[in-house]
């Protein structure tokens, strides 16, 4: 029953994301052509260090640009009709779940263009792709969280960025050390303690949305 | 990286717990100013806390005003 | 009277660790010499802060269950409290710094990182508090907020420097102070300080407290 409804709310945001063909065309079209515009001025001969600094804060505006926004559909008759049919546990693993998928999928494709267009130069690239999946349900959460105070206060997408960045700040660190020693190649012990830290900060981000949630929602 | 940091930081710890004979400021103590600096410091922090004083009082009596009013 | 014992304690306990933390023997160290004193003055200032930021979140927690306003406004201004601590924290760890690590400010040591960091989210609390208008909203999303600062400041500062490397002692494998310097004469000031500057911050958000409240009367 719950399974059901769960699944049921996420295939729901997704059917509305791909309705609002503007909000989907714009967060690629953003991506492609972000990626266009490196690959331009830093005319595909660039340093390992720069390549990574400028893939994660590439990831970190979409990421902003795709979760941020997650609550802003709801406007009072929705969410009114919302916290009557669903419980907050649902409906906030519903958000957490798409969104952390969605992001996913485009940091996917983020990459994809950027190592066509500015240069491939990943050497351990499990550990890479590990990366992002960590980064993208790192992001989704915080910025999941975010939005949702936010859309009780009134202006809402720059408080969503400003609410975020001083969390999203350490794991973007963490992303980038883990990312460079990715690229360099390096041992996965390397990198070991900072996939400890960076899934520490995952899940105490997760398990903090879930319990939190139900008291923002009841206002 | 860590390794050398790691190293760098052993070395200075090794260094410190070996010296016992690390400069201090002995004669400053020797000649007794350094009566001075604590009763400085001791006025400072004693008129601060005489501000604090102060303020609570303040607060008390408005309290009490307040008590007053609604009896 | 009764109720103002700590207030006095506290008093006591910083004049005594100003006198005795000048006089008191230290051990002597290269590179620290006698910044090692520091440790009276500017460890326990993190500690009042710590403790009220704690303070804090105990009452927004306190808040989320009782929903009511009183609980919000402690919770207001511990985090008032622990911001205003953590502004001398900050600069005289960076004095400290200068004259030990040769450098006023450094992004390698995560301790530092981890402590701006939290002050900023605590500074984003009082503009979330800003930016909603409507009173009980306030309060619910920002006891929220709250939470979530300090559950993340209290990983930025207190675990995650411990798996990497710090400057700070107690991180990164450096020994802790207590376990090789922090001499049985130096316990002495040192514990002593850290009470005393925690009952002193509970006596200044006790003033606030009261101050919150007569304002609120008034404005009925």
């Amino acid at each position: 029953m719950l399974k059901r409804q769960l699944y049921e709310l996420v295939k729901k945001e997704f059917i509305l994301e791909f309705r609002q063909k503007a909000s989907l065309g714009g967060v690629l079209i953003y991506v492609v052509a972000t990626i266009f515009i490196s690959a331009l001025s830093f005319n595909k001969i660039i340093a390992p260090n720069i390549w990574n600094a400028l893939f994660w804060i590439i990831f970190l505006f979409s990421a902003i640009t795709i979760c941020g926004k997650s609550f802003a559909r709801e406007t009072a008759g929705v969410s009114l009709n919302n916290y009557l049919n669903y419980k907050p546990l649902i409906f906030i693993s519903s958000k957490l779940i798409y969104n952390f998928l969605f992001l996913f999928l485009v940091s996917l494709i983020t990459l994809f263009f950027y190592s066509w267009f500015v240069g491939y130069l990943i050497d351990n690239f499990a550990l890479f792709i590990l990366v992002l999946l960590l980064a993208s349900l790192g992001f989704s959460s915080v910025l999941t969280l975010m939005s949702a105070i936010a859309s009780k206060a009134e202006n809402n997408f720059t408080l969503v960025s400003i609410l975020s960045f001083p969390v999203l700040i350490p794991v973007l660190v963490l992303v980038l050390r883990i990312g460079k020693q990715a690229i360099d190649g390096l041992n996965w012990s390397v990198s070991y303690d900072f996939l400890m830290i960076l899934s520490g900060i995952n899940v105490i981000s997760v398990v903090l949305s879930i319990l939190l949630f139900p008291y923002l929602w009841r206002s | 990286m860590n390794k050398v940091i790691l190293l760098f930081l052993f070395s200075i710890f090794s260094l410190i717990t070996n010296a016992q004979n690390a400069e201090m400021a002995d004669t400053f103590r020797q000649e007794g100013k350094i009566y001075v600096v604590i009763a400085v410091l001791a006025v400072v922090f004693v008129s601060i806390v005489f501000m604090l004083f102060i303020i609570e009082r303040k607060v008390s009596k408005l309290e009490k005003e307040l008590k007053n009013k609604a009896d | 009277m009764k109720n103002n014992w700590y207030k006095i304690l506290s008093v006591i306990l910083i004049l005594y660790t100003l006198i005795w933390g000048m006089l008191g023997p230290v051990p002597r160290l290269d590179i620290l010499n006698e910044t090692i004193r520091n440790l009276y003055y500017h460890v326990p200032i993190w500690f009042a802060m710590l403790f009220q930021m704690g303070v804090s979140v105990f009452y927004s927690a306190k808040y989320l269950n009782s929903n009511k306003k009183e609980d919000d406004s402690v919770a207001f201004n511990a985090a008032l409290v622990g911001i205003l601590f953590s502004i001398p924290g900050i600069i005289t760890g960076a004095f400290w710094a200068r004259f030990t690590w040769g450098t006023w400010w450094t992004f390698e040591d995560p301790k530092l990182n981890g402590v701006a960091i939290g002050i900023i989210m605590y500074l984003i609390y009082f503009v979330l508090r800003a930016s909603i208008i409507q009173e009980t909203s306030k309060a619910r999303v920002s006891s929220v907020f709250n939470i979530f600062a300090f559950v993340m400041l209290i990983l930025f500062i207190m675990v995650f420097p411990r798996l990497t490397d710090s400057l700070h002692p107690g991180n990164g494998g450096n020994p802790a102070f207590g376990k090789y310097d922090l001499d049985s004469n130096m316990r002495l000031v040192f514990y002593p300080a850290v009470i005393g500057w925690i009952l002193f911050s509970g006596w200044i958000l006790n003033l606030f407290n009261r101050l919150s409240i007569l304002k609120e009367v008034n404005n009925e």
